[in-house]
């Protein structure tokens, strides 16, 4: 049975081309840059055509590019550096409660360090106003964090209006952006957006699992956070993971290559699952922001009377994988946190499924899953007593 | 978290369920805030008191409707009296096991085919109302499984204190502020006590 995978929002298939490109390094060129050798040589100039061609994507300059072990360890590195950094100015932070876990961990752990946190909430949509960051800022605020694309409804951020705030106060507050989401998916122009730092992972445009990077627009002080052998990048010390690196830019150019294309076909892709649902199954609810408000790979709906883990249970049967909002597929058995956040109530959340698409998807897979999907609907409707009451 | 065959098998192909016309008893247990909800219907022979007929349903996960479908398989024909020995382990290991985090499902199961059974009792006059006192509300802390080890927090000595004065339940937790599952067991708690209207408010202190 060949699998569908529509769980394009955790991790997505490598590109062959990136894999391809990584056996240059792997083979043969797989030395270490910050020597005098030629080999080193090589590598270093290889990684600065690297950070150069990434650079380009998001409208900056090769030397505010770091590489790093991913988009969580990018994360760290730039909440933490500029934290760390900047402490003497003030101990406030600012993000909202639909923020990615990296962001929220963090936030978590500052708190118990003596730093404050106010957490913007996102309206039914999942969508955090800039008149609300505005009204959040006080003298001593120091960072403003976000997740451009919400990981679990899609809905995109007003990033470009909360930079606008952010420079009309009258003191400097640092502005992290987790782009983990969003990368490869919508324009990120870095002049235009005005981010400090942005997170972005390569597994999640069909890179290798285990690469990241972070940008660092020139001038923002960090905090060194990690310690140990200085090869390449004092932010991020020891090894590099260069035939990594070497896959992520391949995988970067096949998307950038043809960039309005490829998000287009993922909205058409996620729009026609919407319209299948709406054709297929009664008694659903979208969670999230539609058309371009939201990102292109991202559906989420909810199916009422029914639970989120016996879907993707059942749909996992029958070589279907999609993901739920559900308390009982949760590692905290709670239901979903920007669901509720949204004020959806727990039935909804419960039964939310995540639908995330990526370009080796097919129209024939979508219509081969909302079949699936109404026939396992239909099925555990059946067994549930809310159903039958409220029929 | 893997599931076993038996589990699949039953979740897939679920055994007596579905709605019973005219039942002699039923229960509903579990909240759908909770994300997961049994309801089992009895027909019981008046004679015999034998269970000659049960169904249940299911709102709820894969383990919720595989361990509504096994507890249908072990009361059948058995006696009321008999039935209610059925333990959640046995219903647990009658489905070759269950992950610890899932373990909560054979409570529920096992706690609404019980509730389905004294239903039955109070309604034939068998036995009075049941006194609501300290003692149910251990009973019902005894139901609450802590995810992590799979075993309920009275046996895994997490219940420091239980109390009941004037309506108000008091339950003081050692729990650690960053477990992972502690507002899943707060939240299991509350469920298990506001369902009695005896109870007017219940502090969970940690």
């Amino acid at each position: 049975m060949k699998r569908i995978y529509l769980d394009n929002c955790i991790t997505t298939k490598p590109a062959p081309e990136a894999i391809e490109a990584m056996k240059e390094f792997t083979d043969e060129k797989f030395w270490f840059p910050g020597s005098f050798f030629s080999t080193s040589e090589e590598i270093a100039s290889a990684l600065k055509v690297f950070r150069e061609k990434f650079a380009v994507t998001i409208n900056s300059k090769q030397e505010e590019i770091h590489f790093t072990a991913g988009g969580t360890l990018a994360n760290n590195i730039a909440i933490k550096g500029i934290l760390m950094a900047n402490s003497g100015k003030g101990t406030h932070i600012i993000c909202s409660n639909v923020d990615y876990p990296d962001i929220l961990t963090n936030t978590a752990f500052f708190e118990q360090n003596g730093f404050e946190v106010t957490y913007l909430e996102c309206d039914s949509e999942g969508y955090v106003s800039p008149e609300k960051l505005k009204a959040a800022i006080r003298p001593d605020t120091v960072l403003f964090m976000t997740s451009i694309a919400n990981h679990v409804v899609g809905t995109l951020q007003p990033v470009k209006e909360y930079s606008e705030v952010l420079k009309s106060v009258d003191h400097k507050i640092y502005y992290h952006a987790d782009a983990c989401q969003a990368y490869g998916k919508i324009p990120l122009d870095m002049n235009e957006l005005g981010f400090d730092t942005m997170s972005v992972s390569a597994h999640k445009i069909h890179g290798p699992q285990g690469v990241g990077a972070l940008y660092v627009r020139k001038g923002t002080p960090l905090a060194q956070t990690i310690h140990g052998v200085n090869r390449v990048d004092g932010l991020n010390p020891g090894g590099i993971n260069i035939a990594g690196i070497a896959g992520f830019i391949k995988a970067m150019e096949l998307v950038f290559n043809n960039f309005e294309e490829n998000s287009a076909y993922l909205r058409k892709l996620t729009d026609y699952i919407l319209a299948k649902v709406e054709k297929e199954i009664p008694y659903y609810s979208i969670n999230g922001a539609l058309g371009d408000r939201r990102a292109p790979h991202n559906m989420n709906i909810s199916f009422d009377y029914i639970e989120g883990e016996a879907i993707t249970m059942m749909l996992d049967l029958n070589g279907i994988t999609v993901a739920t909002g559900s308390a009982c597929a949760s590692q905290g058995l709670q239901a979903n946190y920007v669901l509720m956040a949204m004020g959806k109530n727990h039935v909804q959340s419960h039964g939310s499924i995540k639908f995330t698409v990526s370009r080796y998807n097919t129209i024939e897979e979508i219509d081969f899953v909302i079949e699936k999907l109404k026939s396992v609907v239909e099925t555990l409707r059946s067994r549930s007593p809310l159903y039958i009451k409220n029929k | 978290m893997q599931y076993s065959q038996k589990v699949i098998d039953h979740f897939m192909n679920p055994h007596n369920v579905g709605k019973m016309e005219h039942p002699d008893a039923v229960a509903t247990e579990g909240s759908p805030a909770c994300g997961d909800q049994v309801t089992v219907y009895l027909k019981v022979n008046e004679e015999t008191k034998v269970i000659e007929d049960i169904k249940f349903q299911s709102y709820g996960c894969a383990s919720n409707i595989a361990t509504g479908s096994i507890i249908t398989d072990l009361a059948i024909g058995k006696g009321i009296e008999e039935a209610k020995t059925i333990t959640w382990k046995e219903a647990a290991e009658a489905l070759d096991g269950l992950p610890p985090v899932k373990m909560h499902c054979s409570v529920l199961a096992v706690d609404t085919l019980r509730a389905a059974i004294q239903n039955y009792e109070i309604a034939k006059g068998l036995i009075p109302i049941p006194e609501f006192s300290k003692e149910t509300i251990i009973e019902e802390l005894k139901k609450v499984i802590y995810p992590q080890v799979g075993e309920d927090i009275v046996t895994l000595k997490m219940v420091k204190y239980a109390g009941l004065d004037d309506g108000v339940a008091t339950i003081d937790l050692d729990i650690p502020k960053f477990d992972n599952f502690r507002d899943n067991v707060v939240e299991e708690i509350r469920e298990h006590l506001e369902k009695y209207p005896q109870v007017k408010n219940v502090i969970i202190n940690y």
